[in-house]
């Protein structure tokens, strides 16, 4: 028999909001996917859109990029700048053939736990449908040296 | 440190079971130890335990190594305790890093298998990132020897006067006219035995009468920047339109043609646009409301002192100060017109009005009547806005309605011996002593009636009718009611929406702001340097929103005692020899911290450390990679994803 198909996420948490709701979710015993990793940054502004790229190119079917509310951000604005960044990371992924499902920004409050769990289980659930990135990472990385230069 | 051979040392903590109940540490230590430039791996109890910290400590010297990964609980819970264990084995504290396995992983997925394959990617990841860290220094910054205090409520001058009795400067900021807050406005305290305003006036004269402490009332912070050590306020003073010449005559009050619904009695009564907010306010000085008046200048011309002047302007002040104290306290929950027939009839109030209307020296001296006549039939409805029973309401108990319905209703049979007193409740929680107020209560002929889902008050025309299903018999029962008395809770403080755009702290799914950690940092905020007082962090009593004040101040003095504090060098540097000059960083800047500097004749970005507060939002704007956030470099965090798979 084989195995179920389990995706491998990578989530991008700030320090002050999405990573503690992620922690607020683990203290309060819910149960979330296993599929996800976290990488903690201070700020969800400081995720580059090449960190995205890497993460497809290193083997994630899928990514979270998570941040404080809108107006909630711990550096005022950081998040600000994040939407700006993922809203142009969206296209460039779209073009390059990478299913949107496969990319999410949200905005989670450290309070709120419950909607890392419904975030988390809806991305696994609709990547098992998808089923594994298929494009050659060639491709990608010849993308990021691009984006390199647009930025 | 380059050319270094890179040795790691990799510590998986059990947690007791909370960890290794579902992780198989053994075998994670044993993949650790698998891992390029892991020299050893081991797995203990309880790694943040002295014996824990001191294997670590042992082990630095005994391997020579220069880093350190712990995988453990959340970072926000050890990251300091380990960074001062490497640093006590002579190892600078920036090279440690460390693994959420507990809250991202144990505590999570009870699938063992699951866990412990988890468990294994995240220490991967967390030893690549380890490989790339660097040494820092933490950044020294002189401590300001002064204190804010936002919100002059009994937890805000509690802390001010702990702070100001210390010998340290301290400016309260306070929203309204008059300090005091909620509590001056509390006819009675249980255990301390005084009229809320007279505590406040104990506090307040003795704070005023301090050369250290400055008091600005009907101001508001507009602006924040820097951080523990040294922060610099900004502190607009709305006009009062009176000044200090008011000798409390009172004829302006006479003169004013507009008359508004009194918010210092909770509605109860009425006050003209230019006031005294209540007889025992601080300061004592008359104040003019901008919103509601018409400037018809009666007020000046009867006024015999001149100390009106309606064109009196707005004013700012600058300030530092090394610590800030949130307090900005609760408001009543409001409930909506029509929700229990409130606003629908005057027969139906609110508790913060009933308490108005049974103090001897409020607006009735006392006396409770509705309209002219004695009530008969009080029906208390309790968990209004609290305990979810309505949608709008906070899930939360708001602690203190219960015992304060059960004391007001006492009141009301002393008042009012023949009458029929109904407490209709969800659950009675009068904890703690005030466990005496239920037994009184049931002694004194008051009735209760434990309800599960929410009353109907029905209103129509003067009549007042209260239908509720008893759970004890299972049936509905309907009293005509005289005077209905909605319980109304704590809900989050209308000032603290606007001070959050200013003041970076985090709330919870109520409204109420979050702490650091509930039990290991109960008064800090999740930012260093700010402090949590009163209800601010919840409903709160009295006497405890005045321990939470002092616990507050206490801890704003560690910070305040010392001349220095150290903050996380995680913030922005440029490479010089790599800065092309093309200035995109400044822009991203929400502190403007970046400025520029000559260097050879040419132009680059230059990072103020004091003024950086370390986001890195300006690192990933970088075309050219010459900006980068320590600790939270590109090398850095691209290692994390790199490992993420393999």
């Amino acid at each position: 028999m084989t195995e179920e198909y389990e995706p491998k996420i990578l989530m991008i948490a700030c320090n002050w909001c999405s990573y503690a709701a992620v922690d607020l979710a683990g203290t309060s015993r819910m149960r979330s996917p296993h599929n996800i990793r976290i990488i903690r940054v201070m700020c969800s502004g400081r995720v580059d859109p090449q960190m995205v790229l890497e993460a497809f190119v290193n083997g994630a079917d899928g990514v979270i990029v998570a941040g404080c509310r809108l107006g909630d951000c711990h550096y005022i604005e950081g998040n600000y700048k994040t939407l700006r960044r993922m809203a142009l990371l969206k296209k460039l992924l779209e073009q390059l053939g990478v299913e949107p499902e496969r990319f999410r920004l949200e905005w989670i409050s450290a309070a709120d736990a419950k909607k890392y769990v419904e975030v988390a289980n809806d991305m696994v659930e609709k990547l098992k449908k998808l089923g594994p990135l298929r494009i050659s990472f060639e491709e990608i990385s010849k993308l990021i040296e691009e984006v390199k230069h647009i930025e | 440190m380059s050319g270094e051979e890179i040795r790691i040392g990799v510590y998986v903590c059990h947690c007791g079971t909370n960890i290794a109940g579902t992780v198989d540490v053994e075998e994670v230590v044993r993949y650790a130890s698998t891992l390029p430039n892991v020299v050893i791996a081991r797995n203990y109890v309880f790694m943040c335990s002295e014996p824990g910290q001191q294997l670590i400590k042992e082990d630095i010297k005994k391997y020579n190594l220069n880093r350190v990964v712990v995988a453990a609980c959340s970072p926000s819970l050890h990251e300091l305790t380990f960074r001062n264990a490497v640093k006590e084995a002579g190892l600078n504290p920036y090279l440690f890093e460390m693994a959420n396995i507990r809250e991202h992983c144990s505590w999570a997925h009870p699938d063992r298998r699951k866990a412990t394959e988890k468990a294994k990617d995240l220490i991967r990841m967390v030893v690549a990132k380890a490989r790339e860290l660097e040494p820092l220094e933490e950044i020294k910054i002189d401590v300001t020897k002064k204190a804010l205090v936002i919100g002059g409520g009994v937890a805000g001058l509690r802390a001010a006067l702990d702070l100001a009795r210390s010998g340290f400067t301290v400016y309260l900021v306070e929203k309204r006219p008059t300090l005091g807050g909620h509590t001056a406005r509390i006819p009675f305290i249980r255990y301390l035995g005084v009229r809320g305003d007279e505590l406040i006036s104990s506090i307040v004269k003795e704070l005023v009468s301090m050369p250290n402490i400055k008091i600005y009332t009907n101001a508001d912070v507009v602006s924040m920047e820097g951080g523990v050590g040294s922060f610099r306020v900004r502190i607009r003073v709305r006009p009062k339109y009176v000044d200090s010449k008011c000798n409390l005559c009172g004829e302006c009050v006479k003169v004013c043609p507009v008359e508004v619904s009194n918010e210092y009695e909770y509605g109860v009564g009425t006050r003209k646009a230019i006031y005294l907010p209540y007889q025992t306010a601080y300061p004592q000085i008359y104040v003019i409301d901008p919103e509601v008046c018409t400037r018809c200048g009666e007020c000046v011309k009867v006024c015999p002192t001149k100390a009106i002047d309606l064109d009196e302007k707005e004013r700012y002040e600058d300030i530092e100060v090394g610590t800030v104290i949130l307090a900005t306290g609760y408001d009543p929950y409001e409930p909506e017109k029509g929700e229990l027939g409130y606003g629908l009839s005057k027969k139906v109030i609110t508790l913060f009005q009933l308490e108005r209307l049974l103090d001897e020296r409020g607006p009735t001296k006392g006396v409770l009547r509705i309209g002219d006549t004695e009530p008969r039939v009080i029906v208390f409805i309790s968990c209004v806005g609290s305990m979810g029973t309505s949608p709008k309401a906070g899930s939360y108990c708001s602690r203190m309605c219960c015992s304060t319905m059960l004391s007001a209703a006492l009141k009301i049979r002393d008042q009012l011996p023949g009458s029929y007193i109904y407490v209709i409740h969800k659950d009675i929680r009068t904890y703690g002593y005030d466990e005496e107020l239920y037994w009184k209560a049931l002694e004194r002929d008051i009735r209760f009636v434990r309800y599960e889902e929410l009353p109907e008050v029905k209103v129509s025309g003067d009549k007042i009718e209260v239908v509720v299903k008893d759970i004890t018999i299972g049936e509905y029962i309907s009293v005509p009611a005289d005077l209905v008395v909605l319980v109304n809770g704590m809900a989050q403080g209308k000032y603290l929406r606007e001070v959050l755009n200013v003041v970076r702290v985090s709330c919870g799914d109520e409204g109420f702001v979050k702490e650091a950690h509930v039990k290991l940092r109960p008064v800090d905020a999740a930012s260093e340097g700010i402090y949590l007082a009163g209800s601010v962090t919840g409903p709160k009593s009295v006497i405890e929103s005045i321990i939470h004040g002092s616990a507050a101040a206490a801890r704003a003095a560690t910070v305040l005692s010392k001349d220095h504090v150290f903050a996380e060098p995680i913030i922005a540097k440029v490479d010089e020899d790599l800065c092309s000059g093309c200035l995109v960083c400044v822009g991203m800047c929400p502190y403007n911290a970046i400025s520029t500097k000559e260097t050879d004749g040419r132009r680059i970005a230059f990072v103020n450390p004091v003024l950086c507060m370390g986001c890195g939002t300006c690192a990933a704007a970088c075309p050219s990679g010459a900006m980068q956030q320590q600790g939270f470099k590109d090398k850095q965090v691209f290692a994390q994803i790199r490992a993420f798979a393999r």
